[in-house]
């Protein structure tokens, strides 16, 4: 997960509008209370301690007000070793019991927070962790919380009536990635019925008149076929003042579009740029700064962490004719192994969940390392 | 402590003066697991348990949960319900002579395995070659995450393929976790697209092919199925043609019956897509209500109503995002040869398909 790559660009500004009463209008027509999730998968922070929590089981995003909005300085070193098993123990259980769904760093606090399920059947309860700069675990109480709950728009179709709807509507929404943009929500994710690629766009704060947007994205992979693959991570980036998504998807292009593109019912071409190679599963990205460059952090479930120097993203020319394996961006290979779930954690570190031997599936690790 | 559901433990025969100054005393939830802290080891026989000294360091953190003293008792509910698999160890930590220590564990679990794979879709024995999904069907909810672990596709020889479903961090489980959607990797269904060339496609016309479900796969309640499955199945040609509801065979039923409208495909569609999306309407939209049955290896659809049918004009409503067995669509195909032209796609969100019943 990753937080929004304006914030970084345009700190002194955000710092502006925090105190000029953006916070008020953040938490107005939030309702006070116990959110009920059926699950937590995707999370992202928005601005002024909000976050944003995926439950595809409900087919909604909810936005919870933390009101965890104590500025900390750069420089925290969060170490959880046997991550999971400490998760257990304080769940009471064991750690196969335990999946860490996401991990995301609030970019005011520096404080590290994680969904988890706790069970792995359909009565599996949804758990929200919070990991303080002391390394300190702690579950972060739902009991009364100011939140809002958006609808996934465009819900199944189902055209059932009566006794049909209940049995055969057995559709479910997998969310594969979440990012807060400008005052929009973003949701990638893929059905468990229909393939397709869609994106979908959630105004912030969520109004209950206003429909979200739902598109289609096509792009060239693998030369000359036009797929709905789905999307797997992305980010929204800044290329020449104007917004981008940049999304990874499966066996490993990386393609541009505009996020003005994201319209009610539009179906998007977008610019493959890259190519980084198949047999492959983009897991995370994130963008980062350093030296006064801007550059991007992509995991990846066969292939690595790679590091690209976003100013190659301006002007980049889109892939249409075959390449060898690897095309398009150059990157570099980060030495990061095993990593799952990332997020920045400040101006000069990553926070990452990662498994620490080839062998070690069962046990993993939350640590800070230094952006490349 | 209790059984599972009602899981709660408790320091009884304390002294009366111990159990004022706690009653009275206004501990914070950190006090009270310094105090009173209950621990959930996991037992080393579990084959995921860690190394003995692991467990040793993950003992300090103890458990989430609530402490009250009532009716001269001390007790500590847990948050969440207690599980198998783990040794449960509560330590009460005042008086002089040492701690209290209690440990509890469920019983284990003797109820033998019943779970089994009731069905695989697409249940036809001939698939085409750029097949897109499998649905595994179980007969009880199932636990999520090592799935795959569990699924082996056998070429002829019984040799196994590697990797040819599309692992993402979610399973793709229904609600009621008894349906699993397998999509083969999208990058292997063969098309001349490029991972092809190095790691060849999944299936291959005229060639047969097995898929195994081993027994060792648990189900929600953490018991392994009854028994393996095996799917065998040959791959015919691939099938890159948009859909035609146009060219279905429809047989209406006569009016004041309950008999079924019947709809021949011509070729198996996507079982779950075709179950969910097909409806049938008046011309002006309102819904019949009835219940809906794919047959003949998803080749036809039976629609039964809940009351007579009406005389006069209906129709069948059938979705554009309807899919056969390749992931092909009405009007679009599932991979687009950019090359030969972008076919004209279809602006409507559905196709309807109007009878006569007479």
């Amino acid at each position: 997960m990753k937080t929004p790559a304006r914030p970084l660009v345009l700190a002194a500004l955000a710092f502006g509008l925090l105190s000029t009463g953006v916070r008020a209008a953040l938490t107005d027509g939030m309702t006070e209370g116990k959110p009920a999730f059926k699950s937590m998968s995707q999370i992202t922070f928005g601005p002024d301690g909000v976050l944003f929590v995926a439950d595809a089981k409900s087919a909604a995003i909810f936005a919870i007000a933390t009101e965890d909005t104590k500025a900390a300085p750069d420089g925290a070193t969060i170490k959880i070793e046997g991550l999971n098993q400490k998760i257990a123990a304080l769940l009471g259980t064991e750690a196969a019991q335990i999946k860490i769904n996401d991990l995301a760093v609030n970019p005011i606090s520096r404080q590290a927070y994680l969904t988890v399920s706790r069970g792995t059947g359909p009565d599996a309860v949804p758990v929200l962790l919070r990991v303080k700069a002391d390394s300190k675990l702690e579950a972060v109480s739902l009991e009364k919380v100011k939140y809002s709950r958006a609808e996934l728009p465009d819900p199944p179709v189902d055209g059932l009536v009566g006794n049909g709807r209940q049995q055969q509507n057995r559709r479910l929404q997998s969310i594969t990635d979440l990012a807060y943009n400008d005052g929009r929500v973003i949701i990638a994710g893929l059905a468990n019925e229909e393939f397709s690629s869609t994106l979908r766009s959630i105004p912030f704060p969520f109004k209950t008149a206003v429909a979200g947007t739902t598109v289609e994205i096509f792009h060239t992979s693998h030369n000359r076929f036009e797929t709905q693959a789905p999307v797997l991570t992305f980010v929204a980036y800044s290329v020449a003042k104007e917004q981008k998504l940049l999304a990874a998807y499966l066996c490993t292009p990386l393609v541009e579009f505009a996020l003005n593109d994201l319209k009610p019912g539009a179906k998007i071409q977008g610019k493959t740029i890259a190519e980084f190679g198949n047999g492959n599963l983009p897991l995370d990205m994130i963008v980062y700064q350093k030296e006064g460059k801007d550059y991007l952090l992509l995991t990846n479930s066969a292939r690595g962490v790679m590091k690209v120097a976003a100013e190659q993203v301006a002007g980049a020319p889109a892939l249409t004719e075959r390449v060898p394996n690897i095309g398009g961006l150059a990157f570099t290979k980060v030495d990061w192994t095993g990593v799952d779930q990332m997020d920045r954690l400040d101006g000069r570190s990553a926070l990452v969940v990662r498994r620490p031997g080839a062998d070690a599936s069962v046990l993993n690790n939350l640590e800070t390392l230094a952006l490349p | 402590m209790d059984a599972a559901d009602v899981a709660v433990v408790e320091v009884t025969g304390l002294p009366a003066d111990t159990v004022a100054a706690l009653a009275r005393g206004d501990q914070t939830p950190e006090a009270w697991a310094t105090l009173f802290p209950v621990f959930a080891i996991p037992l080393a026989t579990s084959p995921s348990a860690p190394a003995a000294t692991e467990r040793k360091a993950a003992l300090p953190t103890p458990m989430l949960g609530a402490w009250r003293v009532q009716e001269g008792r001390v007790r500590f509910s847990p948050q969440f319900p207690l599980a198998r698999g783990v040794s449960y160890r509560a330590e009460f930590r005042t008086g002089p002579g040492g701690p209290l220590v209690a440990q509890y564990q469920l019983p284990a679990d003797t109820t033998p395995p019943s779970t089994v794979v009731a069905e695989i879709f697409p249940s036809a024995e001939m698939l085409p070659e750029n097949l897109l999904k499998f649905y595994v069907q179980f007969s009880a909810p199932m636990a999520e995450g090592a799935g795959l672990d569990h699924v082996r596709l056998l070429d002829a020889a019984g040799q196994e393929i590697k990797l040819p479903f599309l692992k993402i961090a979610d399973e793709l489980w229904d609600a009621g976790m008894t349906r699993l959607t397998l999509f083969i990797d999208p990058g292997r269904i063969k098309r001349g697209v490029r991972p092809l060339v190095e790691v060849g496609p999944v299936f291959e016309e005229g060639k047969s092919y097995a898929l195994v479900i081993d027994a060792a796969w648990r189900d929600a309640a953490g018991r392994p199925l009854l028994k393996s499955f095996r799917k065998e199945f040959r791959a015919g040609p691939a099938d890159r043609t948009a859909l035609e509801p146009t060219g279905w065979k429809l047989s209406a039923p006569a009016a004041g019956t309950r008999a079924p409208l019947s709809v021949e495909f011509g070729e198996p569609l996507d079982q779950a897509l075709a179950l969910r999306l097909l409806t049938v309407t008046t011309p002006a939209g309102e819904a019949i209500d009835g219940e809906a049955v794919l047959g003949t290896q998803e080749r036809r659809w039976g629609f039964v109503p809940a009351k007579p049918w009406p005389k006069g004009p209906l129709q069948i409503v059938v979705p554009t995002i309807i899919e056969d067995l390749s992931g092909n669509n009405i009007g679009k195909t599932f991979d687009v040869d950019m090359f030969a032209g972008v076919p004209k796609t279809f602006s409507t969100a559905s196709v309807r398909l109007p009878f006569e019943v007479k």
